[in-house]
């Protein structure tokens, strides 16, 4: 048997975890499917509860009071902002570059989109950190070629009543 | 309701620092363990049952219960580990209680710990949000878009931050105080891990922005550690210690997670801050522990913020206060050590956060509190009844344990 050498420190090993490989068959993904493909149209689609009325956008298979939402409604594309934050901070408050996304702050928002009652999370574009608040009404930004992608609803400008 | 009376007669911790490099995981949480033997005056042919518990994705070793049997007296011992996230710690103490509670056993040996420095908890926490992630990807997502919107824990907490700040009226001062307070808290408790006394809300303003609106000083740090506790019957518990603390009750409630839905889908959990499955965890175990007035019955207060913010919305979430209440109570002193309800005497999570242990280190600190037994730590006031409480799951479980000098059926 060879000799055992013995180590004063532990040690860690390099491992990965490639997310990007894996698929999933959920029902809430052909649910959102069919969502996606109404993008194109330029129409947001929920999924109605028939128990307590919630409308979950976008679409779930299942309520939280155990209910299994089934009725299609249209959801409408002015909506309001229920939190927020600043992407890329650091790159102005003095952290490396190299450590995240460097340049202007990028403000994520969560958005109530109007006839849905759930949270969605876009860009806001066309404000300044200093301009948002909690209760901002926005309005979401088609991007210029719709492809039926979920991040389609990912971008919100404010709202100009 | 519980059939028999619990109590804890004995804790233990390990040294908290970022990196153990010189012990593994069996020998970190054998250094819990043995101060838990040690303080209970027992030894591993007294233990009934082992319940242990850890986030195997933070280390990257996996059924670490197995590896570490021998080393902590569970051979031939009913076992088993138990692993629901920031939580984990306090699952463990549920899991203990309800052996000794239901009469299945009556001592009964609870672990959590975490050894972060031997893996990378950044991927461990990616592995939680997996579902998630992947199937967004799956359905025209930029992974950029995901990794900005704010992966991980700061990502959700931040969100919560900023929403709490508008609820109640907090400001980013009040989380600089959080932030002293607990650190300077921290420099009295020989187990933690970031101590900083003297540290000012000043000195926290200063450090950097990490991602609106938490700085560096904010959050807490990554910890390897490992805490130890036995749990008993009442009759046992009076044999082994002159004040042990009993366990009352412990209660759990999880929610829809904040912010985005399983797979891409909406959440009806809107606002991250509301932690409505927090007020009913609390409600319920106050309601199990016989207390009808917690704000006034309640003595210590050891929520589980990893956050500033958190200290003080778990504060309101524990029904402690009114909403919004709580940054002025922050102010008035009554949550220093010598306040009236003293809040993280211990440092708390934002102080030392070895992630499995965290939620169980807050029950063991409300315990040490009661049993007169927390050093230089000690609230000045007397201790009879304390609350603990840990966070986590995939950042929609609550769990919440409340303790007494005496039994529930005295």
């Amino acid at each position: 048997m060879a000799e055992m050498e013995y180590k004063k420190e532990t040690r860690s090993v390099e491992g990965s975890w490639p997310m990007e490989h894996w698929s999933w068959k959920f029902e809430s993904i052909a649910l959102i499917a069919k969502a996606r493909e109404a993008f194109k149209e330029k129409k947001l689609l929920g999924l109605k509860c028939p128990g307590c009325g919630l409308v979950y956008f976008p679409p779930k298979p299942y309520c939280r009071c155990t209910g299994e939402p089934d009725e299609w409604v249209e959801v409408k594309q002015q909506g309001t902002i229920t939190t927020y934050t600043f992407t890329g901070a650091w790159a102005y408050e003095g952290i490396k570059e190299e450590e995240g996304p460097a340049g202007e702050p990028m403000i994520i928002c969560g958005v109530n989109f109007d006839g849905s009652d759930t949270l969605t999370v876009c860009i806001l574009e066309e404000a300044k950190p200093e301009e948002v608040f909690v209760g901002m009404r926005v309005q979401l930004k088609w991007p210029e070629k719709i492809e039926g992608r979920l991040d389609d609803i990912a971008h919100a400008v404010p709202l100009k009543e | 309701m519980a059939h028999v009376d619990v109590a804890i007669v004995g804790v233990g911790y390990s040294k908290h620092v970022s990196k153990r490099r010189d012990v593994n995981i069996a020998e970190l949480v054998w250094e819990a363990v043995s101060n838990c033997y040690e303080d209970a005056g027992l030894k591993p042919k007294d233990i009934d049952a082992v319940v242990t518990g850890n986030m195997p994705a933070f280390e990257g070793v996996n059924i670490p219960e197995l590896w570490g049997a021998g080393h902590w007296g569970a051979y031939h011992k009913p076992l088993i580990r138990i692993t629901t996230g920031g939580t984990t710690g306090g699952s463990v103490v549920h899991g203990a209680y309800y052996a000794v509670a239901s009469g299945l056993y009556d001592t009964v040996l609870a672990i959590a710990f975490e050894k972060q420095s031997d893996g990378n908890s950044t991927m461990g926490l990616n592995t939680v949000a997996l579902a998630d992630a992947a199937a967004q990807f799956q359905q025209g997502v930029d992974p950029g878009f995901l990794a900005a919107f704010g992966g991980g824990a700061v990502g959700i907490a931040v969100y919560q931050a900023a929403s709490y700040m508008k609820r109640s009226g907090c400001t980013t001062h009040h989380l600089d105080k959080v932030s002293a307070l607990c650190r300077n808290n921290a420099a009295l408790n020989p187990w933690s891990h970031l101590k900083q006394p003297g540290l000012t809300p000043e000195d926290v303003a200063k450090t950097v922005l990490m991602q609106y609106p938490i700085r560096f000083g904010h959050v807490c740090p990554a910890t390897d550690g490992a805490c130890a506790m036995i749990v008993t019957t009442g009759e046992k518990a009076l044999k082994l210690q002159n004040k042990p603390a009993y366990i009352l009750s412990c209660a759990s409630c999880s929610d829809e997670a904040a912010l985005m839905g399983i797979s891409g889908s909406g959440t009806t959990n809107m606002d991250p801050c509301a932690q409505e499955h927090c007020k009913l965890a609390a409600k319920w175990a106050y309601e199990l522990a016989g207390i009808k007035d917690p704000r006034r019955e309640i003595d210590v207060a050891e929520p589980y913020a990893p956050f500033a913010h958190q200290m003080l919305m778990f504060y309101e979430r524990l029904l402690l206060c009114d909403e919004g209440e709580a940054p002025a109570i922050l102010d008035s002193g009554s949550m220093n050590l010598d306040g009236e309800l003293p809040v993280c005497p211990s440092g708390g999570v934002i102080s030392t956060n070895a992630i499995g242990a965290s939620a169980m280190e807050r029950v063991t600190e409300v315990a040490l509190q009661i049993m007169g037994k927390a050093g230089d730590r000690q609230v000045k006031k007397e201790v009879h009844k304390g609350v603990a409480h840990g966070w986590g799951g995939a950042v929609n479980l609550n769990v919440v344990a409340v303790l007494s000098d005496t039994p529930r059926r005295s």
